[in-house]
């Protein structure tokens, strides 16, 4: 081959592969703008908004450090301490529950699998406010658990359900336990049994297997799946809001009042946000950098 | 091998109870809020004989009526605009060797790992700043926003597995491109389009907390709705209501996996 024809031979592929990286842009374009716009931008917003005055309805345009100040001074901690309570607490639940549902499902046959997979999936679709207010006619001091209290004689008057903290994360159980559930399903199905086998051939007793052999093989559905019940509930509203009470109330719901409630604090629900945002990404890194460690501690 | 058996046995049998009682635990609710839509009583404590009355005084309220055309409004539309932008979004992303293509992955997953009132919360502000009227256009764009990496992320998952032999063999037999992609490479994609058109669907319809950051007053959607009367304390309605939404979902289990088979059986 001449050497003519190879250097254009190189150019034909460069420009080709510059033809294919032009229509990625392309294809790329409107979702980058979009998310750049309404995802990205939206955040040095926040940012800015959390050093401005306050207003009645609105923020005036001077600069000012006292959201940041008020967090510091600890003024807001509760807010952030009860929302981490809620988002562990809801994550150890689903985990103790969610193991052995996953475990169960990802064991059965087949045909009845896919059944039951289903069966979790049903709720997790049904519209989230609707299967709240349930909850709430579960829970109502004239409600359903009540009356039947009542009428068995386990309780001489109605017990005080709704509008406690432990309504809260009992209902928090129940909306985020499909999302711990599927992951785990997804890495117990792939689990290979054999190795159970070999394990209690080899004298290990059932509590040794499992925690030798089945906890450290899930041990990536379990990281999936606390990514995706922590973080959501650690900016809990709508749960806190319509089973929990005035007392304790969560980072979210504070948020949520500095911005809707007048006299707005727009700068406060900001520098919450913000601060919220930073704990969130702490927390991932976290996550990321111990997942790492234990992907490179199997290599060996 | 006994023990094995047996600790098989045991395993099963503890898995069976707490899987039987989580699911009476994932189910009492629905079936509270089923049974009770029929009950005859202005309270919803206590049964007092079957009616249909709150179905027919559902069918008059002009509010839910409103509301519920709002809602599938927004879906319908943030579900095609999401999916046609995920659909592009995926295609472009298979190319491996573009440059920042990390970093827009990186823009594409973040909002996924992030809690969704910081998304509202920011649109919020951005509407403000920019001093846009809150109404049906910012839910619009706000959900838009929060289904777009989902529907991304679901397509462009079902490309992974592309078969690219398909391709060459096409080319090999002098398809043009256009044809290629008609005839091979989209109805590959389609289950995953349908996918990342229904689940972008059933988040809008689903969504109450962002939609609550950025519709303006007189702009409800079926959430925001259900939210406020709850709040006002007249639930009446609301579990009638409540169970059309539950038959929707059934009905849409049922429909997705006729869709699936169909999808399947006609490749």
């Amino acid at each position: 081959m001449s050497r003519k024809t190879a250097l254009t031979r190189k150019s034909l592929e460069a420009q080709a592969l510059r033809k294919r990286n032009i229509s990625s842009y392309l294809l790329t374009l409107p979702a980058l703008l979009w998310l750049l716009v309404f995802f990205l931008i939206p955040y040095f917003i926040v940012l800015i908004y959390s050093f401005l005055t306050p207003g009645t309805y609105d923020v005036k345009f001077t600069f000012t450090l006292d959201a940041y100040r008020q967090i510091a001074n600890g003024s807001y901690l509760r807010p952030f301490f009860l929302a981490f309570r809620l988002a562990f607490f809801t994550t150890v639940i689903c985990l103790l529950l969610g193991f052995p549902v996953a475990y169960y499902i990802a064991r059965a046959k087949d045909k009845l699998r896919n059944t039951l997979l289903i069966l979790i999936i049903i709720p997790f679709w049904t519209n989230l406010i609707i299967r709240i207010f349930s909850w709430r006619i579960f829970l109502a001091s004239e409600g359903v658990l009540n009356s039947v209290l009542l009428k068995l004689h386990l309780a001489s008057q109605p017990l005080e359900l709704l509008r406690t903290d432990l309504a809260v994360i009992l209902v928090m159980v129940y909306v985020y336990l499909p999302y711990m559930i599927l992951p785990l399903y997804s890495v117990l199905e792939k689990l290979d049994f054999t190795l159970l086998h070999a394990a209690m051939d080899l004298g290990a007793n059932e509590a040794r297997a499992f925690f030798s052999i089945t906890l450290p093989l899930a041990v990536e559905g379990i990281f999936a799946g606390a990514l995706l019940v922590f973080i959501p509930a650690l900016g809990a509203y709508l749960i806190p809001q319509l089973v929990g009470n005035q007392q304790s109330l969560y980072v979210g719901q504070v948020i949520t009042y500095k911005i809707k409630n007048i006299p707005r604090n727009w700068p406060m629900a900001s520098a919450m946000s913000f601060t919220l945002l930073l704990l969130v990404a702490l927390l991932l890194l976290v996550m990321y950098y111990l997942y790492r460690r234990r992907l490179r501690s199997r290599t060996y | 091998m006994l023990r094995m058996s047996q600790l098989k046995r045991t395993y099963q049998g503890l898995n069976l109870t707490l899987f039987t009682l989580v699911m009476v635990f994932l189910y009492i609710p629905i079936v509270i809020l089923v049974i009770y839509s029929f009950n005859d009583a202005k309270i919803v404590t206590s049964w007092k004989g079957f009616t249909l009355n709150y179905y027919l005084r559902l069918w008059e309220n002009d509010a839910i009526k409103e509301a519920l055309r709002n809602t599938l409004l927004i879906a319908g539309l943030s579900t095609f605009i999401s999916t046609v932008f995920g659909v592009l979004a995926a295609l472009g992303l298979e190319n491996k060797r573009f440059s920042g293509r990390k970093g827009l992955l990186a823009l594409i997953y973040t909002p996924l790992v992030i809690p969704d009132i910081l998304m509202g919360v920011s649109l919020a502000l951005l509407f403000n700043f920019t001093r846009v009227n809150t109404g049906m256009l910012t839910v619009l764009i706000a959900h838009i926003t929060f289904c777009v990496s989902y529907t991304i992320i679901v397509v462009q998952s079902r490309l992974e597995g592309f078969d690219y032999s398909l391709v060459e063999a096409a080319m090999d037999l002098g398809a043009k491109p256009a044809a290629i992609f008609m005839k091979i490479k989209f109805p590959l994609m389609l289950p995953g389009i349908v996918a990342a058109a229904l689940l972008a669907f059933t988040l809008s319809i689903d969504d109450f907390i962002i939609t609550f950051f950025t519709s303006g007053r007189g702009f409800d959607t079926l959430p925001i709705y259900v939210e406020g009367t709850i709040r006002r304390g007249a639930i009446t309605t609301i579990n009638s209501l409540s169970t059309l939404m539950i038959a929707f979902t059934l009905f849409l289990v049922v429909v997705t996996k006729r869709v699936r088979k169909t999808l399947i059986s006609s490749l």
